[in-house]
């Protein structure tokens, strides 16, 4: 009868081991699903570069993230109306959204539909627009279900109400962890004409009700096409 | 009894790997420092912070985005590009920073008489407002005006090297211009644009016959957190159920094993 135990501890052992192996573990860290340039670009910089000194002849090395500048060439925006992902098959219509109470960024209760941050940058200026959409509802997947597929160099394009079109190619994907996702490089200040998509990602916490993660989209405005 | 023990000691381990995992990496005691480069007749500079180089060949008017510090004293040295380790600092300042707290540090005034100026930032703008203040960092030139294009001043009587406070606007596009307090035009600003939730440093540089301004977006309308933006629906994390059948799998394996032997 003591051998009994023999097979139970075996299970155990195979239960432990195997759930280790097939569970999602929560990132600690970002994880760079796809970039265009060959490293982690988490640190953006206007790269190394050797610049004549006027004072000196000697060439210096410059390397430095710039301030963000308002200029004359910060182009106009336009209030975003309607989203098309051609590579993973959206076309979803924009709602504007702000605030939630705890001053989050508020999103559509729709799971067909995604939220623009209103006060934040209109798509087409300088700055970062801001786009979120679910990835999945109670039942099912949900309109940015397929973000995580995007490659950098994917085109989107984004519509206002006239049909003035503008085209953005995405620079790279990253899931962070839901707590030390970047806040102000998704939404702050910058000199790029940028739009940056959020979903969820990760593991869903049934106890804390929400995802472990969200994955940003990086992208860049490339092409302005008028109605 | 020993197996016994073995057993329950998985269960253990079992509870174990649910207990919730704690992130440690933590953004609460950092301070944001960003360097101006406003010393109009300054070589390019390299920036080292406790010995580190953060900036590398920062010309006059450079203006570098935040870069994240430990709360605390640190140690800043400024060098003519390139010339570390051959040439003295151009300055060399100990800096205090508070955590959560926004700096802008600015190499100001002209070579002979180079100070490094340490001002705080506002990261923050009212929902739907603008935010702007003006510094001067233009050596030898006379206290000065910000203010619409012959209409009454928005700044006024700001003098080397200060940095007016905050001053809430409506979002919109101004006709600006700097001016002497006497009303002759310095530097014009038309056709400024000021958008709604974001935060604004208009740093006046040059020289009294070169003046120029240099207009930073300090901040902008950012969320307190991330959306939430997912049910959990689709979520294909099943990796208990399928461990659990591995488990039970393995178990009458086992048994069978058992049973075999002891049958033979």
């Amino acid at each position: 009868m003591k051998k009994i135990w023999f097979p139970v501890t075996l299970g155990f052992l195979v239960f432990i081991v195997s759930f280790q192996l097939l569970k999602d573990e929560p990132a600690k860290e970002a994880r760079v699903l796809s970039s265009s340039s060959p490293k982690n670009t988490e640190v953006t910089n206007i790269g190394t570069e050797w610049v004549k000194d006027d004072l000196e002849s000697a060439p210096i090395k410059k390397n430095y993230t710039p301030a963000t500048v308002v200029g004359e060439n910060d182009g106009t925006g336009i209030r975003p109306d309607r989203i098309v992902i051609p590579s993973i098959e959206v076309d979803a219509k924009v709602q504007a959204k702000g605030y939630t109470k705890d001053g989050g960024m508020a999103v559509p209760d729709s799971v067909t539909d995604v939220g623009w941050f209103e006060p934040g940058t209109e798509p087409g200026r300088r700055g970062n627009a801001v786009i979120a959409g679910h990835v999945d509802g109670q039942y099912g997947p949900a309109v940015f279900f397929d973000l995580k597929k995007l490659q950098s160099g994917d085109e989107l394009h984004v519509y206002d109400k006239k049909g003035n079109r503008l085209t953005y190619t995405v620079q790279e994907v990253v899931a962070y962890p839901v707590d030390q996702a970047p806040i102000r490089k998704l939404f702050g200040p910058t000199n790029k004409k940028a739009l940056n998509l959020i979903t969820c990602t990760g593991t869903y916490d049934k106890s804390a009700g929400g995802y472990l993660e969200r994955l940003a989209v990086y992208t860049v405005l490339t092409d302005r096409t008028k109605a | 009894m020993k197996k016994l023990l073995a057993s329950l000691s998985a269960v253990v381990l079992i509870l174990g790997m649910f207990a919730p995992s704690v992130f440690a990496k933590d953004h609460a005691d950092m301070a944001k420092v960003r360097g101006l480069h406003a010393s109009p007749d300054a070589p390019a500079v390299d920036v080292y912070v406790d010995g580190n180089a953060v900036v590398e060949g920062a010309e006059f008017k450079a203006a570098t985005d935040y870069m994240e510090l430990p709360a605390g004293e640190h140690q800043v040295e400024i060098y003519a590009a390139g010339t570390k380790g051959s040439q003295d600092p151009v300055i060399s300042a100990n800096v205090n920073v508070e955590a959560g707290m926004a700096y802008t540090a600015a190499a100001i005034n002209t070579l002979e008489n180079l100070e490094l100026k340490a001002i705080q930032d506002s990261m923050e703008a009212a929902e739907g407002k603008s935010k702007v203040r003006v510094g001067h960092f233009i050596p030898g030139a006379p206290a000065v005006d910000v203010g619409l294009v012959g209409r009454d001043a928005i700044f006024s009587g700001a003098e080397f090297p200060m940095v007016t406070d905050y001053k809430e606007l409506d979002p919109g596009t101004y006709d600006l211009e700097v001016r002497t307090t006497d009303g002759t035009q310095l530097i014009d600003l038309s056709g400024t644009t000021l958008e709604g939730s974001k935060v604004y440093s208009a740093f006046a540089v040059g020289t009294a016959d070169n003046p120029e301004v240099l207009l930073l977006e300090d901040s902008a309308a950012m969320p307190t957190s991330m959306p939430k933006t997912g049910f959990g629906g689709a979520n294909d994390s099943n990796a208990l159920l399928a461990a659990t059948a591995l488990g039970l799998a393995a178990m009458g394996a086992g048994f069978v094993i058992f049973r075999r032997r002891s049958e033979a």
